[in-house]
């Protein structure tokens, strides 16, 4: 289990904000995946939650504000 | 004179992003000759809670040169751009900040890291600003955008944070160049390994990914590791997106 359900309905990702191989399993598995603007993309791989426009960087890790995931 | 411009929070989650509105603000100026533009650089600011960024919470800044006398034009312009142009639910800030006015640059250098590492009030950017003889103006939303907007043209001026927007065309054979080839490029200041040495102009470079410079002591540098060619013949090659997200 890769995420932490938050109160107002979104999820914070476990891996933290260097886990590139969770990340990019995570977007995979994804739907909702939708490519960030070419400045923003930090992953290698291009399908990581980590290039998703639907995530939110925090300190540590990000949260995924698409309702549902 | 030098001028730069920075902009921040003019983008929400299904509009275009912030960099591209500041190609498109860079183009206008260059258009109208009122200067010559130079790269864009983005400068990542702090994530927290307490910050209500809408898209991304990063700024874009482009340094002009240009004659004094269109800094008034300059300035009307990017404001009435920017509040036309951004996202609507977005907080856009705008900072101009010509190097010949400005009193205290150190002050603003310090504000772009304390943005960084710590929640900032509107208030205190606009003082900065005032303070060192900045324009600083908000477009719509809560204008909170100020904070970054300031804070990018302070780490711009630092001259060690961000990466430039965009990518750079580099003409190579097979996807290699030579580091003097590299050097030709009017966006490439120096080219550097991650530890800081600087290779051999002779060196031959993989040009892989996205090349992309990043701001490092004043300058712009391209900044390549060790490649694993076999032959031996391509010593370097250039750093992907992960290597970078740390600039
Ligand atoms: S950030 Fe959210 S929407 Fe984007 S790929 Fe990851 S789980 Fe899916």
């Amino acid at each position: 289990m890769m995420w932490s359900a938050l109160t107002d309905g979104t999820r914070r990702f476990l891996g933290g904000n260097g886990d590139w191989s969770g990340a990019a399993r995570e977007a995979a598995q994804c739907v909702g995946f939708l490519e960030d603007v070419e400045d923003e993309l930090v992953a290698d791989e291009t399908r990581s939650c980590y290039n998703c426009r639907y995530r939110r960087w925090t300190e540590s890790s990000f949260i995924c504000l698409r309702p549902g995931g | 004179m030098t001028v730069f411009v920075c902009i921040d929070d003019t983008d929400s989650l299904e509009s275009r992003g912030t960099g591209e509105l500041a190609g498109l603000l860079a183009l206008e100026v260059e258009k109208r000759g009122w200067g010559r533009c130079g790269s864009i650089t983005r400068h990542q600011l702090f994530v927290h809670p307490d910050i209500p960024y809408t898209s991304h919470n990063s700024s874009m800044c482009f340094n002009v040169s240009m004659p004094e006398e269109h800094l008034g034009a300059l300035t009307e312009f990017a404001a009435d751009f920017l509040a036309g142009e951004s996202a609507e639910g977005s907080d856009p800030g705008l900072c101009i900040a010509a190097s010949e006015r400005m009193r205290q640059p150190d002050l603003l250098v310090e504000f772009g890291y304390r943005a960084k590492r710590a929640v900032i009030e509107m208030k205190d950017a606009f003082e900065l600003a005032s303070e060192t003889g900045v324009h600083l103006s908000c477009h719509g939303g809560t204008g909170q955008g100020v904070i970054g907007a300031l804070a990018g043209v302070g780490l711009r001026l630092g001259g060690n944070d961000g990466r430039m927007r965009g990518s750079l065309e580099i003409p190579a054979v097979d996807g290699v160049a030579r580091v003097k080839e590299l050097l030709e490029h009017p966006e490439v200041d120096a080219v550097r390994t991650m530890e800081g040495a600087s290779p051999d102009l002779e060196d031959r470079v993989r040009l892989v990914d996205k090349v992309k410079t990043v701001l490092l002591g004043g300058k712009l540098v391209l900044l390549v590791t060790a490649d694993n060619d076999p032959d031996g013949v391509v010593r370097w090659r250039s750093c992907t997106r992960q290597q970078l997200k740390a600039y």
